[in-house]
């Protein structure tokens, strides 16, 4: 990498962040190992392509998810994220029968019922902003009743996630200082709840985390709100961001949207592809923890580095024509969940409520476009969609 | 035809009992079963070979018997 190449391309003008494909490509092509230019970047490395970004996910002992990988507002690691094996692996058991596919369809007519309600409110006036509407409100309120936290307070936890994820700030410093203040809110409410829970149990996924052993010991309280504090920027953010990206999708697809309203059985072949060519989440950060190299490129230990998801899933060395989106693609070996030991644990959740959101409202929706002189916005890194105004 | 899954690999993507829910099931983990290398019944060759090029993390091992 020489100086020249360096901050060259950047993913935040608002043209590339609605499109990105371009600069995914120019990225692989030309430094698949390099610095972006930007202000949330700051002497970050980012991977792009596919087989650097699974070999970085697949080897955590030189990726490491340590805390110092991201600075989203927590005092303690949060868990298991941020936990590298093989501490992560006793927690990540005691998770994984929470979110395991059984579990999840026991929670599937909940879904549907209040994804019906949202839709309900608008089916009839011909237009909505989704984002308010419909993904927004969906993820978040299965969520909380999921978790355990209180749904009357659904505004002030959504603002606090978006205090963490998408900070209002001019600089760095500025970004940090808030971001940290916003920590400390959740840090907050989650003990309220987690003390309220180890007074008296309730049927929530807290409580179940109270009651869960590793290496036969209870959890301890800070442990109990690690989780919570992951659930929470996990939970409220990256269902409603894929769910704007698909429907956003779709409007300006005709073909692709009349195909689902056709034929509704192609709807999970239909996330999937969309989870690939969308990728919500567009990168997972890591911290090298020893001095190592990517493609000849020297990397030294403590580098901060992004591991570009939506550039690996339509990198065209590991697919054949990447950029079409295919709902009958055979390969759907994409990686818009992640890969390795910390593949989102909430994956099952999230493909259920995709599928079932994109059922009703298309079953209610047949016929919708993005409204008149409408440019998406998307935020970065996960790629919300505030302005996604609807018309039908 | 013989399937395994390299258990170490697998971390529970769920692609392969998506798409070969003859030859996989999810365990209560939401991770796949059955795991043991065993021959693949007749008429799932398919469903194995798709399992196999759809892992994320090329956990599914498949050997052709001659």
């Amino acid at each position: 990498m020489t100086d020249a190449d360096t901050k060259k391309y950047s993913l935040e003008p608002p043209e590339v962040a609605r499109n990105p494909h371009d600069t995914y490509r120019e990225l692989r092509d030309s430094a698949p190992v390099t610095e972006l230019g930007g202000r949330s970047q700051s002497g970050a490395i980012t991977l792009s392509r596919h087989e650097d970004v699974m070999r970085a996910f697949q080897t955590p002992e030189v990726f490491s998810s340590d805390p110092d990988a991201v600075e989203i507002g927590n005092t303690r690691p949060l868990v298991p994220l941020q936990i590298d094996p093989p501490h992560h692996r006793k927690h990540r058991k005691a998770l994984d029968p929470l979110f395991a596919p059984k579990q999840m369809a026991k929670h599937e007519p909940r879904v549907r019922e209040l994804i019906r309600e949202l839709i309900n409110k608008v089916a009839d006036q011909g237009h909505c902003n989704f984002h308010n509407d419909i993904a927004e409100p969906m993820p978040s309120t299965i969520f909380l009743e999921l978790l355990g936290l209180p749904v009357s307070r659904v505004d002030e936890f959504l603002a606090l996630k978006d205090g963490i994820i998408r900070p209002p700030a001019r600089s760095m410093e500025e970004r940090r200082e808030k971001v940290r203040a916003t920590g400390q809110k959740i840090y907050a409410a989650l003990e309220e709840v987690v003390d309220a829970r180890m007074a008296e149990r309730q049927d929530d996924f807290l409580s179940t985390i109270l009651d869960a052993e590793v290496d036969g010991q209870p959890l301890s309280r800070d442990d109990v709100v690690d989780i919570g504090y992951l659930f929470f920027l996990a939970g409220l953010d990256t269902v409603s961001a894929s769910l704007e990206c698909m429907v956003a999708f779709l409007a300006q697809n005709p073909d692709h949207r009349q195909r689902l309203v056709d034929e509704p059985e192609m709807i999970p072949h239909a996330v999937e592809e969309m989870l690939r060519y969308e990728s919500p989440v567009a990168s997972s950060a890591r911290i090298t923890a020893v001095d190592t190299e990517v493609n000849g490129c020297p990397i030294s230990a403590g580098t901060r580095i992004h591991l570009l998801i939506g550039s690996a899933n339509t990198d065209e060395r590991s697919w054949l024509d990447p950029d079409n989106v295919d709902f009958d693609r055979e390969s759907k070996k994409h990686i818009a969940f992640g890969a390795g030991v910390h593949r989102c644990l909430g994956s099952h959740l999230a493909r259920m409520e995709l599928r079932v959101a994109l059922e009703e409202w298309h079953a209610r929706v047949p016929h919708y476009r993005l409204a008149d002189g409408i440019e998406l916005e998307f935020s970065q890194g996960i790629r919300q969609i505030d302005n996604l105004e609807l018309v039908w | 035809m013989r399937i395994r899954v390299d258990t170490e690999l697998c971390q529970g993507h769920g692609r392969c009992y998506m798409l070969a829910p003859d030859l996989f099931e999810a365990d209560d983990d939401g991770y796949c079963q059955p795991t043991d290398e065993r021959a693949v019944p007749a008429g799932l060759a398919d469903q194995a070979r798709r399992a196999s090029m759809n892992c994320p993390e090329d956990a599914i091992f498949l050997t052709e018997e001659t």
